[in-house]
């Protein structure tokens, strides 16, 4: 095999597993090993000597775990030791039932609030945050008759509290979830 | 190979991964250099003897923690390089690093200064 086809037959074979990368990326990552290898071939010839391409293409490594350094750490941050795969799918699966009930959760709770302040203004009686037991708790939500001991406690304010508050959960719901898909992505 | 000889190997692997990252930082500290130029001159060290399969991922690895920033360029009849340079992120890094380093040698040679029977620190 001609030096040029080992180098051709090596970025072949690198493209290949590169494959869980970004186009681009793969394609400049393959461009700047290309370039390496025949710069060192110049600068080889440059001083009269011989180039022997295994020996250049041996520094890289075999294509299948250059291509793994490049990927790791895109995919999962560093590679788990070997036999540790069934640890990491129950993290996964662990931070998937906590995307979700984040998700439930957060975006249930914020248009609750968002719903509740508007239709507080049609209905000021029914819609409220109450006192009870003397303090102890707290009452928010819709009632059929206001009867709810120590009076509504947000009167006007209700509305504008309430659509911001339910808003803020809404976004940071959001955010949080984001944050939550980067991590598992990388 | 001597047991002596691979202990020494195997304590070098660790020492060189345990600091790479600081040494490439170090070399690009003020200078600009693709990836061949800076292995050649990291390889005159005798205890930064890295290869290519490790330098190029590492590049890869701090450009996307836009810690070092990547060029192609072109100069004349040569073949377009990628080249690299340190960012202002990667600079404040190195700085940490620098400083955390200096602590360790400083605490280590402490060590190494100070055997007993007495205690380490007063």
């Amino acid at each position: 095999m001609s030096d040029r086809e080992a180098i051709h037959q090596y970025l072949k074979s690198l493209n290949k597993y590169l494959a869980r990368l970004d186009a681009n990326d793969a394609q400049e990552v393959e461009r700047e090993i290309e370039s390496h290898i025949y710069d060192v071939i110049d600068q080889h010839e440059s001083m009269g000597k011989a180039v022997q391409i295994e020996e250049v293409l041996a520094g890289f490594g075999s294509p299948r775990e250059l291509a793994q350094a490049y990927v790791s750490h895109i995919t999962i941050g560093s590679p788990p030791p070997e036999g540790f795969s069934a640890i990491r799918s129950i993290q996964e699966g662990a931070s998937k039932g906590l995307y979700w009930i984040t998700a439930f959760l957060g975006y249930l709770v914020g248009a609750v609030m968002l719903v509740l302040s508007i239709v507080k203004l049609w209905a000021p009686e029914q819609v409220g945050l109450w006192s009870t037991a003397g303090g102890n708790s707290f009452v928010v939500g819709m009632v059929e008759q206001s009867q709810q001991q120590g009076g509504e406690l947000l009167g006007f304010w209700f509305t504008p509290i309430f659509l911001v508050a339910g808003a803020g959960l809404l976004w940071l719901t959001f955010s949080i979830l984001k944050v939550f898909k980067q991590t598992r992505l990388r | 190979m001597t047991e002596k000889e691979a202990f020494d190997t195997k304590w070098d692997v660790q020492l060189r991964k345990g600091t790479l990252e600081l040494v490439i930082l170090a070399a690009l500290k003020g200078r600009t250099m693709y990836g061949l130029e800076l292995l050649n001159q990291l390889r005159q060290f005798e205890t930064i003897q890295i290869t290519e399969g490790t330098l190029y991922p590492l590049l890869d690895r701090l450009k996307r923690d836009e810690l070092v920033l990547a060029n192609w360029q072109q100069e004349g009849e040569t073949r377009p390089r990628k080249y690299y340079s340190l960012t202002d992120i990667g600079l404040t890094k190195l700085q940490l690093m620098q400083d955390r380093w200096n602590k360790a040698v400083f605490d280590i040679n402490h060590l190494l200064d100070h055997p007993g029977p007495a205690p380490i620190k007063p």
